[in-house]
C-alpha cells in the first residue's frame, strides 16, 4: 500500500517537470528536439500495443504516420476542413487499413509479419510518390504537401511558437500512457500477452489470439495516425520520404526493442535515450556522416539485445522497485 | 446424456493415418484412461477433441452437441479444457499471471479472476510460488501449473495429456490424489498416460490404442489381462496384482 503510494509521489516531480518545461526553457531549437522525442514516445508506445504486446514485429507502421499526415492535410487545403476533424479521419482510415493489413499477416510467424509490414509501407510510399492524385485528392507526388501558415490558431491546429505543440503532443503522449496502463491490467492485455508468448496455450485457455491481436492493430494504427496529422501540423510540410519512409518504421523498432518491448517505460526510456543520439549526430554529423544515428543505433540494439535482451527497462524497474522497497520498509519520518 | 462422445474418428496426416476408426465415449464424472506406445495416436486424438486438428472423418460431440470444426477458445468457454503433453507455461510470466489468463475465461473483471486464480493455486499447493516466473519452475510444478490454468477456465472436460510424465513417485501419489479429487468436484477426466500404476489406480475404464486404432477397452484389471495389450504395449512381465 505504502510502496503504491511511493510509487504514485515519485511520478509527481515528473509530471511537474514535464509540464513546466515550457516556462524556464524558452529556446525554439531545444523545444523542438523535445517535441520530437515526445512524439518518437508517443509513436513507439502506440506501436507498443501491437509490436510489444501481441509479440508480433511490426515494421511498417510509417504506412500508418502517413496516413494520418496525408489525410488531415488533403481535408484541409482542400476542402478547408480543421485538422482536428482530419486527424479523427486518419484514424480511421488507419484503423480500416492496420486490419486489412493484419487479417491476412497475423497467420505468419515472426520475420514473415515483419517482412510482410515492411512490403506493405514501402508498397504504400512508392505509390504516394508516383501518383499525384489519389481520385480527387491531390498527393503532389514526390514533391509533398505544403501548408501555408495562414489560419493560426487552436481551431486550425496551427501556431505561431512551439509552446501549444509541446503541450499537444505531451497530452496526446499522457493519453496513450494511460490508455497503455489500463490495458496492461485488462483482460485484452492478458490475452495479448498470452497470445503472443504462447498462441497455442493461450487459444486452449479461451484466447481467440488472431481477434485480439486484430484488436491491439486497430488501436495502435488509430494512435499512430493521430501522430501523423500532429507531424503534419508541426512541421507544415509532408513529403513521402519524411512520413512513409523505412527510416520512421525502423526508428520506432529501434526505440522500442532497445527501450523494452511490452512494458509501460520502455519506449520513454528508448526515446529519451535515442532521440539525443539522433539529434545530436544530425546537427553535428549530418554533413559529413549522414546516417550515422542509424549506425549508433546498430550497435546499441546489439548490445542491449546480448546483455538485456528485456531491453533497458528491465534492470532500471527493478532497481526502481528496490529503492520504493527500501523507502518504503523505513520509518516514515515526514513523506 | 455422454459428456464425450468419438465415433468413427479418423485423422490423415498426408499418407499417414495417426488415428484409425477411434470410437469412444465418456459419462459425466467418470475418469476414462487412454494408454498405448509411442505413436499410437493418443496425442492427435486429444489434438482432435481440443479443436486444434479438424478430423479428416467421423464425429466428435461434447454434451451432446457435434464440436467437429469448433475453435479451441470456443470448446474452452463450453467447458472443454487441456494440457499440453510438451508444457506451454507463458515463461516470462509469474505463475498467477498464467492462471489468471485461464480464469479469464469465465469473467470480464480482472479482481475477480485474480481471486479465482488464487484458490486454484491454494488448492494445488503453489500459492507460495504464485509471484515466481513460469520459466524458473520445476517441472513437477510447470505439470501442476498447466492443470491451474486449465481449472482456472473451470471446465466440466479436462483432458490430460501425461501429467505425471517425469515426477517423482511421491509427486505421482500426489496428482492421482488431485485427479480423483477433482473428479469428486464433478469434472469428467479423460487421461492419457505412460505411468502403469498411476493410470491403473486412477481409472475407472481405459482404452488402449495402437496404430490409431482401439485394441482392447475395458476396466484396468481386464485391460491388464488382454493378450492384445500385453504384446502391443505392457510387455510380457508385467502382472496384474
Amino acid at each position: 500500500m505504502k510502496q503504491q503510494r511511493l510509487e504514485v509521489l515519485s511520478l509527481l516531480p515528473v509530471v511537474v517537470i514535464a509540464f513546466g518545461l515550457p516556462l524556464v526553457l524558452h529556446s525554439p531549437t531545444y523545444l523542438h528536439i523535445i517535441i520530437l522525442l515526445y512524439f518518437y514516445a508517443y509513436l513507439t508506445t502506440s506501436w507498443n500495443l501491437v509490436g510489444g504486446f501481441a509479440g508480433v514485429l511490426p515494421l511498417g507502421h510509417a504506412a500508418f504516420v502517413g496516413i494520418g499526415a496525408y489525410s488531415s492535410t488533403v481535408l484541409s487545403l482542400q476542402y478547408g476542413i480543421s485538422p482536428w476533424l482530419g486527424m479523427i479521419v486518419g484514424g480511421v482510415l488507419a484503423t480500416l487499413v492496420g486490419v486489412i493489413i493484419g487479417l491476412p499477416t497475423f497467420k505468419m510467424r515472426g520475420a514473415y509479419f515483419a517482412l510482410a509490414t515492411i512490403a506493405f509501407a514501402e508498397g504504400l510510399r512508392v505509390m504516394v510518390e508516383n501518383i499525384d492524385y489519389l481520385g480527387p485528392f491531390n498527393l503532389n507526388g514526390p514533391r509533398g504537401l505544403e501548408i501555408s501558415p495562414l489560419n493560426v490558431g487552436l481551431a486550425n491546429f496551427m501556431f505561431t511558437t512551439k509552446e501549444p505543440y509541446y503541450y499537444i503532443v505531451l497530452v496526446m503522449l499522457v493519453g496513450v500512457l494511460a490508455l497503455t496502463y489500463l490495458i496492461s491490467r485488462s483482460k485484452l492485455g492478458y490475452y495479448l500477452q498470452a497470445g503472443g508468448e504462447e498462441p497455442e496455450a493461450a487459444m486452449s485457455l479461451g484466447v481467440n489470439v488472431a481477434r485480439c491481436k486484430l484488436i491491439a492493430m486497430a488501436m495502435s494504427s488509430f494512435l499512430t495516425a493521430l501522430a501523423g496529422t500532429f507531424y503534419a501540423q508541426f512541421t507544415l510540410y509532408i513529403h513521402p520520404k519524411s512520413v512513409i519512409s523505412l527510416d520512421l518504421s525502423f526508428e520506432i523498432a529501434f526505440i522500442a526493442l532497445i527501450g523494452g518491448r511490452g512494458s509501460i517505460a520502455g519506449p520513454i526510456l528508448g526515446a529519451l535515450l535515442l532521440r539525443p543520439v539522433s539529434d545530436l549526430s544530425r546537427i553535428y554529423f549530418g554533413a559529413t556522416l549522414p546516417g550515422l544515428h542509424l549506425i549508433i543505433f546498430g550497435i546499441v540494439l546489439i548490445l542491449v539485445m546480448i546483455y538485456q535482451p528485456r531491453g533497458l527497462q528491465e534492470p532500471l524497474t527493478r532497481a526502481y522497485n528496490k529503492l520504493l522497497e527500501r523507502l518504503a520498509a523505513r520509518p516514515a519520518v515526514g513523506v | 446424456m455422454k459428456m464425450l462422445e468419438v465415433r468413427d474418428l479418423v485423422k490423415d496426416f498426408g499418407g499417414l493415418r495417426a488415428v484409425d476408426n477411434l470410437t469412444l465415449a465418456l459419462d459425466e464424472g467418470e475418469i476414462l484412461g487412454l494408454i498405448g506406445p509411442n505413436g499410437a495416436g493418443k496425442s492427435t486424438a486429444f489434438n482432435c477433441i481440443a479443436g486444434v486438428y479438424p478430423p479428416t472423418t467421423g464425429e466428435i460431440s461434447f454434451k451432446g452437441e457435434k464440436i467437429n470444426n469448433e475453435r479451441p477458445w470456443n470448446l474452452c468457454k463450453r467447458g472443454l479444457a487441456r494440457t499440453f503433453q510438451i508444457v506451454k507455461p507463458f515463461p516470462s510470466k509469474t505463475v498467477l499471471y498464467n492462471v489468471v489468463v485461464g480464469s479469464f475465461a469465465t469473467t470480464e473483471k480482472k479482481p475477480e479472476a485474480e481471486r479465482k486464480a488464487l484458490d486454484i493455486l491454494h488448492y494445488l499447493h503453489l500459492e507460495d510460488k504464485k509471484d515466481v516466473l513460469a520459466r524458473n519452475l520445476t517441472i513437477a510444478d510447470r505439470k501442476r501449473l498447466e492443470i491451474a490454468r486449465a481449472l482456472a477456465t473451470e471446465p466440466k472436460l479436462l483432458l490430460l495429456d501425461e501429467v505425471m510424465a517425469g515426477l517423482r513417485p511421491t509427486e505421482v501419489d500426489e496428482m492421482v490424489r488431485i485427479i480423483k479429487d477433482l473428479r469428486d468436484k464433478g469434472v469428467t477426466l479423460f487421461i492419457i498416460e505412460h505411468i502403469m500404476r498411476a493410470i491403473m489406480a486412477v481409472s475407472d475404464r481405459v482404452v488402449v490404442i495402437h496404430f490409431g486404432q482401439k485394441i482392447a477397452e475395458g476396466t484396468p484389471q481386464t485391460v491388464a489381462a488382454d493378450e492384445r495389450v500385453i504384446k502391443a504395449y505392457l510387455g510380457e512381465e508385467y502382472g496384474v496384482s
